[in-house]
């Protein structure tokens, strides 16, 4: 591929990274787990090779889809933040039904559900938010490459034959050469 | 002074240990998860959110250490344990210093396993336990970094006209 030319690589990467953080996002539909972001990193890579007229190396596909996966982690978390305020309230809920019962539970039920359901701090969500943007990149980034092995390639355009010159058996012979 | 194509042999392993490094790192903090949970370290809660984008992080099918689950659930664990077990295949096969990922067909036929049993387990056909879950997620992670490190070999590796060989971008 020429050095100069680089596939267009940010609109790709924002269009499936939207499409698999929003899917990741959904309580339901996580249960695919870390498969949403690879297909995104293969999706953006084929978004990438549509409107690039070269072959696509691992390494651009590589750099597409961590770019894509980064974009994924951010819109993953944003989505994620009305069903945690879900959760959140659900699991008061049960914690007041568990204290019904409480008579029959271990003596610390209490300090084990709330260490376990324990709200992060804005801090610790950012630094959350950079982690999971990292984890994120590496999982694009190996859908990225898988993307460039399958839509990296372009076939190879027929090669031009020479056009037949006019006349040339009426070419008359140099003497000279004779 | 080394000549480019040593060069790039060392960058190739520099580039292979740092994966490496990142896969052994990666799985530790899923360890530590539920370790830290158990001694009271509020490390854990930033572990779990992290890998909660994820992963559905259900405990009924997560292993589980000290009495808390791991950051990921056994699928999940199986693709990152297989990762790290195709990591140690990739110097066996010499692999290292391949710019070209495999072509797609391995890919397809790795896939078919997970592919089936989270299809069976959609529709109801059966309900793995988590080790089978375990077992096609590790499966799947073996091929992985195949692609991945010739993604990044094919980013760090340009300078210089590799030569042809079984190490240097040659399809398995």
């Amino acid at each position: 591929m020429n050095q100069q030319q680089k596939p267009e690589s940010f609109i790709p990467a924002l269009i499936a990274g939207a499409a698999a953080g929003a899917l990741s996002g959904v309580p339901l539909l996580g249960c695919l787990c870390c498969l949403w972001i690879i297909g995104g990193g293969m999706l953006a890579v084929h978004l990438a090779s549509k409107s690039f007229p070269g072959n696509l190396t691992a390494g651009d596909g590589a750099l597409i889809g961590a770019l894509a996966g980064v974009i994924a982690a951010v819109v993953d978390t944003l989505i994620s933040i009305p069903f945690q305020a879900l959760n959140a309230e659900l699991m008061q809920r049960l914690m007041e039904r568990f204290a019904e019962y409480s008579a029959d539970l271990p003596g610390n039920w209490r300090e084990i559900m709330e260490r376990g359901i324990g709200q992060p701090s804005p801090g610790w969500f950012f630094l959350g938010l950079v982690i999971s943007a990292a984890i994120f990149a590496v999982l694009g980034a190996v859908g990225g490459v898988i993307g460039a092995s399958l839509f990296g390639k372009k076939p190879a355009p027929p090669a031009p034959s020479a056009p037949p010159v006019q006349g040339a058996t009426d070419v008359p012979k140099d003497p000279s050469h004779s | 002074m080394l000549k480019p194509g040593m060069k790039n042999r060392t960058k190739a392993w520099r580039i292979y240990a740092l994966t490496l490094t990142g896969i052994l790192v990666w799985l530790t903090s899923l360890g530590l998860a539920p370790y830290f949970r158990s001694r009271g370290i509020r490390l854990n809660s930033l572990i779990y959110s992290a890998f909660a984008p994820t992963c559905h992080q259900i405990p009924s099918r997560s292993f589980h250490i000290c009495g808390f689950p791991l950051a990921v659930c056994g699928r999940c664990t199986g693709i990152y344990v297989g990762f790290l077990a195709g990591m140690l295949a990739v110097p066996l096969l010499k692999a290292i210093g391949r710019t070209r990922p495999p072509t797609i067909l391995p890919l397809i036929v790795w896939t078919f396993p997970l592919a089936a049993d989270a299809a069976a387990n959609f529709l109801g056909i059966w309900s793995s336990g988590i080790w089978l879950r375990f077992g096609v997620g590790f499966l799947w992670g073996t091929i992985l970094p195949f692609y991945l490190l010739a993604g990044l070999n094919s980013l760090f590796l340009r300078e210089g006209p590799e030569k042809s060989g079984r190490e240097t971008g040659s399809r398995p």
